[in-house]
C-alpha cells in the first residue's frame, strides 16, 4: 500500500520534474549547449510567482503564465547578449558561460529578494483528495496538471506549426534548416526562451507545496539532468518519459533508504547512463 | 616570450605585494569603547532568528550603554561589531577570525545555530578568546573547550525534558504514550536533540517506531509524513528550524495526520511559525530553554521596542549580553583572559540573568550554566504560554484539543 | 626556460611575504586561503588546460583529501603528513572510478559526469555517518603546535606549507605540459581520432592526467582541513565553494598557463574578502555576483583568461614604451577572440 501511495506521489513530482527538464532538453536540442544555469530559471520562476501571490494577490496557478511570460523576455535578453557570442566558441566556454550565469542569477536573486525562505498560503494548500486509502494533495496534483497542460501546449507548437518546425529543423539539421531559409539564430533565441520559461513556469506551479529560496536552484540540478539525460538530451518526450522515471524512482527511494540518499540512486544512474548510453535510454541524436 | 614573462612577473609580483595593503586592518575602536563581537546568521535559512537574537543583543547593549557604560572601565561604552555568518560553518569561522584580528574583539556572542558556533568555537579557542552562545548541541561543551560559555541546557537535556514533559501532560489529560516518532534536522542541533529524546524514550519504555534524521534544506516533507502515518505514533517529536517545521506541520495537515507534535525549540517558538500556519499553530507544543512570560517586567521592553514578543533566542542573547558586561565589570578589564575568569567564576543573578529559567546564571566549568532548565510552551492565538514544569507554568496545558 | 625563472622569483618573494604581516593577521590567512584554491586550481589546470576535460567535480577529490587525512587523524592519531600521502592514493583512485566511464565523454557531457560523481561523494558524506560524522562534520583535534601533526597556532607555517603545495603543482604542470604525456595530451586534445591513428594511447594519457590531478588536488584537500580546523561535507564537496570556484579561479585567470591559477586566485579570494569586508550583511551575494560577472565577462570576450587580456591590453602600451619607433609596426593579432 505504501508502495502505491509513493508511486502516486512519485507520478505526480515526475510531471513537474518532465516540464522543468524539457526545458532543458529543449535547449541543447537547438543550441547544442547545456545550459548548467537551467535550475536557477526554476528559481526565478518560483520568485516570480511569489511576487506575485504577494504584491498582487494572484495565486501561484495563475502566476504561472506571468512568471513564463517574464522569464521568456529574460531568456531572449539573454541569448541576445550573451549565449550568442558562444555558439561557435570552444567547449569551455560555453559551458564557463552558463555556470557563470548559475552564479550570477543565484546571487542577483540573493540581494534582490534576501536569502529568507518565502512560502505562500493558499486555501488548497492543505487540502487532499482521498482515493480510497490513498491520499492525492491537491497543491501536487494542480500541479501535475499544469504541467501536463504546458506539455501539451509545447507538443502542439512542436508539431503544429510552423515556427515550431523550423525549430525542429534547426535542432535536427542546422545547415540544411539554414539553407531553407531557417534563421538560426531567432530560432536558438526563441528555443532558449522558450526553454527557461517552461522551466520558470514548472517553477510557480510547485510554489504552494515548496518553499523559494535563492539556492532552491540546487535542489533540482541533479534530479533536472539525470531526467534529461534519461531520455537522451534533446528528444523532448524522452524528457518527459525521464521526468516521469526520476519522480517515481526519487519516491520510491525514500521508502527503502534514509531521505537524504533519495538523491543518491539517482546519480548513480545518471552517471551510468552518460557512461554507458550517453544518448538516452531512449536513443536520441547523437 | 620575454616580454610576457617579465609582464607576468611584475603583474604577479605586484599582486602578491599589493594584497595586504589591500586587506589592511580598517582603523580599530579607539577611545572609550569597548569591541564586543556579534556572529549570527543575518541571511540564509537561519535569517530570522539571527535577526532575533541581535535584537535581543542590542536591547541590552543599549540599556548598558544608558546606563553609563562599563563603569569599571571608566565608562566605555559597548561597541556591537556584527557581522553575517551567513548559514555554512567555514563562513561563520571566517568571520570570526575576522573579528578577532582586525577587530580586538573582547568576546563573540553567536551563532545560534549549533553546527555555526561549533565552527566558531574552533577559532576562539585558539585565539583564547571567550565566545558565548545559547546554541545547544551537546558538542559545545563537550571536548573541554576553555573559552566556551552556554547560557541554556544541552540538547540531549532538552530532549529528555521535551519526551518527558509531553509524557506528564499527556498523562495529566488521561493518555498513556507508547509509541513516538522521532524528526530531526540532521545538523548538529538536531541529532544532539534526537539523542535525548531516544534516551527518554528508552527510559521510559516507550517504543520509537519512527526515527528519522532529515536533510536541513527539505523542500518536500510529503514522504517524511507518509512515513509518520505508516508509523502507528500517537505523537510527533519533530526537531526543526523554521522552513522545516511549517513543511512538516502543513503536510500532517494535508495528509489528516492528525497527531499531537511536540517540537524542539527553534523553529516551533518564533511568531514566524504562527504567521505561516496561521490556525494550524494553535495548540502546538514544544519545549523551549527560556520563555519571555516568565520575567515579563523585562521582556515587555522588547516588545515595545520591536513589536513582537521576546522570543527565547533574543532573551538568552540578551541575558549573555548582561552576563558578558558584568564580567567585565567585576574584572576591572577588557582583556579577554580576565574577562573569561571572570564569567567563570561570577553567579549572575541580577538584571537580565532573572529572565532565565533558574532566575539566575552560573558557568561550570565546561561553560554550562548549570542553573538553566527547559519549560514546555504552547501556543495559544498569537502568544506561548509556559505550561510545564508546574514551578513555572503561567497557563494550563492542552492536549489534544486545538481547533481548527 | 624563462618561465621557470620568473616562477622561481615570484616563489622567493611570496615566501618572504609573511615576514612583512601580522602574523595572526586577517590578511595573511586571506593569503594563505588563495595559495591554497591557487595550488588546487593548478592540479586542475592539468585536466582542464592540458587535456581540455573540464571537470566540474573536482570537489569529489578535494573532500576525500580532507576526510580522509582528519579521519586518521582522528582515529589513528595518524600525522597529517602521512595522511596528506594517503589522501593522495585515494584522490588517485577516485580519479580512476570517475576517469574510467568518462574517457569517452567530451565537452558537456564530460561536465555533467563529473558534476554528478562530485554530489555522489557529497551525498555519501553526508548520509555514512558512521564513517564521516555525516552533516555535522569533522573537527581537527586542538592542541599545542606540532609540525608532526602539521597543527600552529599562528598562520605563517599554514602559509608556507601552502606555498610549497602550489609550487608542487605548479612543477607537475609544468613537467606534464613539457614532457611526452603533455605532447600526448595536446594531440589528444587537438584531434583524438587522428591521434589514436598515429598511436597515441589517448586512454593511457587522459587516465594519468587525471589520476595526478586528483592525487594533488586531495593534497590541497588535506591542508585545507588542517588550516580551517572544521569542515562539513557540504564545505569539502560542495559544488558552488569547491568545484565551481576552482574552475572559475582558473579560467578566469588563464587556462592552459602555469601563471593563470596564480592570477584567479589572487584575484578571487581577495576580493571576496574585501567585498564581505566592505559590505558584510548588507549586500550578501555581492561578491559572487562580481566574480560571476567576471568569468562571463571573461568567457565571452577573452575564454584564455585575464592573463591573454591582460597581455592584450598592455601589449600596444608595452610596444610604445620599449620602442616608440616602432609603434607604427601593425599589432599581432590577438589570439583567440573571435569566432
Amino acid at each position: 500500500m505504501a508502495l502505491i501511495q509513493a508511486l502516486i506521489d512519485g507520478l505526480l513530482a515526475g510531471g513537474v520534474y518532465a516540464l522543468i527538464s524539457v526545458g532543458l532538453t529543449l535547449v541543447f536540442g537547438v543550441m547544442g549547449v547545456v545550459n548548467f544555469a537551467q535550475a536557477e530559471f526554476v528559481m526565478l520562476g518560483m520568485f516570480a510567482a511569489w511576487a506575485g501571490w504577494n504584491w498582487l494577490g494572484l495565486d501561484p496557478w495563475l502566476g504561472a503564465p506571468l512568471a513564463f511570460i517574464a522569464v521568456f523576455l529574460l531568456g531572449s535578453v539573454l541569448h541576445r547578449l550573451l549565449l550568442r557570442r558562444v555558439m561557435r566558441a570552444p567547449a569551455v566556454a560555453q559551458i564557463f558561460l552558463t555556470v557563470g550565469l548559475l552564479l550570477a542569477l543565484e546571487n542577483l536573486a540573493l540581494l534582490l529578494f534576501g536569502s529568507g525562505f518565502r512560502s505562500v498560503q493558499t486555501p488548497y494548500q492543505t487540502a487532499a483528495v482521498h482515493l480510497g486509502p490513498f491520499i492525492v494533495g491537491v497543491p501536487q496534483l494542480g500541479a501535475f496538471t499544469a504541467a501536463l497542460g504546458m506539455g501539451a501546449a509545447l507538443w502542439w507548437f512542436l508539431a503544429r506549426t510552423r515556427t515550431g518546425w523550423a525549430m525542429r529543423a534547426t535542432a535536427q539539421d542546422p545547415a540544411a534548416a539554414q539553407l531553407s531559409g531557417v534563421d538560426s539564430d531567432a530560432m536558438h533565441r526563441l528555443a532558449f526562451s522558450l526553454g527557461v520559461g517552461l522551466s520558470a513556469a514548472g517553477g510557480a506551479v510547485i510554489l504552494p507545496y515548496y518553499t523559494v529560496f535563492p539556492s532552491v536552484g540546487g535542489q533540482f540540478v541533479v534530479l533536472m539532468f539525470t531526467a534529461a539525460v534519461l531520455g537522451g538530451l534533446g528528444n523532448v518526450a524522452g524528457a518527459v518519459a525521464g521526468g516521469l522515471a526520476v519522480g517515481v524512482v526519487q519516491s520510491l527511494s525514500a521508502l527503502v533508504l534514509p531521505l537524504q540518499m533519495q538523491n543518491l540512486v539517482l546519480f548513480v544512474v545518471f552517471i551510468a547512463v552518460l557512461a554507458l548510453r550517453p544518448q538516452g535510454l531512449l536513443g536520441a541524436r547523437a | 616570450m620575454t616580454q610576457h614573462t617579465t609582464r607576468r612577473a611584475a603583474l604577479l609580483g605586484g599582486a602578491l605585494l599589493a594584497a595586504p595593503a589591500v586587506l589592511r586592518a580598517p582603523a580599530r575602536a579607539q577611545g572609550r569603547a569597548v569591541n564586543v563581537g556579534v556572529v549570527l546568521p543575518l541571511s540564509g535559512a537561519n535569517a530570522q532568528f539571527g535577526v532575533n537574537s541581535r535584537n535581543g543583543i542590542e536591547l541590552v547593549a543599549d540599556e548598558i550603554n544608558e546606563a553609563g557604560g562599563i563603569k569599571a572601565l571608566g565608562g566605555a561604552r559597548v561597541n556591537l561589531v556584527i557581522a553575517d555568518s551567513s548559514s555554512t560553518p567555514t563562513t561563520a569561522a571566517t568571520v570570526a577570525q575576522r573579528l578577532i584580528a582586525q577587530n580586538s574583539v573582547v568576546a563573540i556572542l553567536g551563532a545560534f545555530a549549533s553546527s555555526l558556533t561549533l565552527a566558531i568555537s574552533e577559532v576562539t579557542e585558539r585565539r583564547d578568546i571567550p565566545l558565548l552562545t545559547m546554541s545547544f548541541s551537546d558538542q559545545i561543551t563537550g571536548r573541554g573547550f576553555k573559552n566556551v560559555f552556554q547560557v541554556v541546557p544541552k540538547a540531549s537535556v532538552l530532549g529528555r525534558a521535551q519526551f518527558d514533559g509531553t509524557l506528564a501532560i499527556a498523562g495529566a489529560a488521561g493518555e498513556r504514550i507508547e509509541r513516538a516518532a522521532i524528526l530531526y534536522e540532521d545538523t548538529a542541533y538536531g541529532t544532539s536533540q534526537a539523542q535525548g529524546l531516544r534516551d527518554a524514550a528508552k527510559a521510559a519504555g516507550v517504543a520509537v517506531p519512527l526515527d528519522e534524521g532529515y536533510p536541513l534544506g527539505i523542500t518536500d516533507a510529503t514522504p517524511l509524513v507518509a512515513k509518520i502515518r505508516a508509523s502507528g505514533a500517537q505523537v510527533v517529536f519533530p526537531v526543526s528550524y523554521l522552513n522545516d517545521s511549517l513543511l512538516i506541520i502543513r503536510a500532517m495537515r494535508q495528509q489528516g495526520v492528525d497527531l499531537p507534535a511536540v517540537g524542539g525549540a527553534a523553529g516551533y517558538v518564533i511568531p514566524d511559525f504562527q504567521r505561516g500556519l496561521g490556525p494550524f499553530a494553535e495548540g502546538v507544543l514544544s519545549i523551549a530553554p527560556a520563555n519571555y512570560d516568565l520575567a515579563p517586567e523585562l521582556t515587555e521592553r522588547f516588545r515595545k521596542r520591536y513589536g513582537y514578543f521576546m522570543v527565547h533566542e533574543a532573551l538568552e542573547h540578551g541575558v549573555m549580553m548582561d552576563n558578558l558586561a558584568r564580567a567585565m565589570e567585576a574584572a576591572g578589564s577588557a582583556t579577554p583572559a580576565a574577562v573569561r575568569d571572570a564569567l567563570r567564576s561570577t553567579r549572575f543573578t541580577e538584571g537580565w540573568s532573572q529572565a532565565m529559567t533558574g532566575k539566575a546564571v552560573a558557568y561550570d566549568a565546561t561553560g554550562l550554566n548549570t542553573l538553566a532548565e527547559p519549560v514546555m510552551v504552547q501556543w495559544r492565538g498569537t502568544e506561548l504560554v509556559t505550561v510545564w514544569p508546574a514551578g513555572a507554568a503561567t497557563g494550563k496545558a492542552a492536549w489534544r484539543s486545538r481547533t481548527g | 626556460m624563462r618561465t621557470g625563472a620568473v616562477l622561481a622569483a615570484l616563489l622567493a618573494a611570496a615566501a618572504l611575504t609573511p615576514l612583512g604581516l601580522d602574523a595572526d593577521g586577517y590578511a595573511l590567512r586571506v593569503l594563505t586561503t588563495a595559495l591554497l584554491f591557487a595550488a588546487a586550481a593548478q592540479a586542475w589546470n592539468i585536466v582542464g588546460g592540458l587535456a581540455n576535460r573540464l571537470s566540474l567535480g573536482h570537489a569529489a577529490f578535494f573532500g576525500i583529501g580532507a576526510y580522509c587525512s582528519t579521519l586518521l587523524l582522528v582515529r589513528f592519531g595518524l600525522s597529517p603528513w602521512i595522511g596528506m600521502l594517503a589522501s593522495a592514493a585515494l584522490g588517485a583512485g577516485a580519479a580512476l572510478l570517475i576517469g574510467l566511464p568518462t574517457l569517452r565523454l567530451q565537452g558537456h557531457y564530460f561536465a555533467l559526469a563529473t558534476l554528478a560523481f562530485g554530489e555522489v561523494m557529497r551525498v555519501l558524506a553526508n548520509t555514512w555517518t558512521g564513517l564521516t560524522g555525516g552533516p555535522v562534520g569533522l573537527s581537527v583535534p586542538f592542541g599545542p603546535d606540532s609540525l608532526a601533526l602539521l597543527r600552529f597556532k599562528s598562520t605563517p607555517p599554514y602559509y608556507w606549507a601552502a606555498l610549497g603545495l602550489l609550487a608542487l603543482c605548479t612543477a607537475a604542470f609544468l613537467g606534464v605540459r613539457h614532457s611526452a604525456l603533455g605532447y600526448r595530451l595536446m594531440a589528444v586534445r587537438e584531434d583524438e581520432a587522428a591521434a589514436r591513428a598515429i598511436g597515441v594511447d589517448a586512454t593511457r594519457a587522459k587516465l594519468l592526467a587525471a589520476t595526478l590531478s586528483g592525487a594533488l588536488t586531495a593534497m590541497v584537500g588535506t591542508l585545507y582541513a588542517q588550516f580551517s580546523y572544521f569542515f562539513d561535507p557540504d564545505t569539502v564537496f560542495g559544488i558552488t565553494p569547491v568545484s565551481v570556484r576552482i574552475a572559475l579561479i582558473c579560467i578566469v585567470g588563464g587556462i592552459g598557463s602555469p601563471f593563470g591559477p596564480i592570477l584567479g586566485a589572487l584575484f578571487v579570494i581577495p576580493m571576496e574578502e574585501a567585498a564581505n569586508v566592505l559590505f558584510g550583511d548588507r549586500a550578501a551575494g555581492l561578491a559572487p555576483l562580481s566574480y560571476a560577472v567576471v568569468l562571463i565577462a571573461v568567457v565571452v570576450t577573452e575564454p584564455r583568461g585575464l592573463l591573454r587580456l591582460m597581455g592584450s591590453v598592455l601589449r600596444p602600451v608595452m610596444n610604445r614604451v620599449r620602442a616608440p619607433a616602432a609603434a607604427v609596426r601593425p599589432m599581432a593579432p590577438r589570439p583567440g577572440a573571435g569566432p
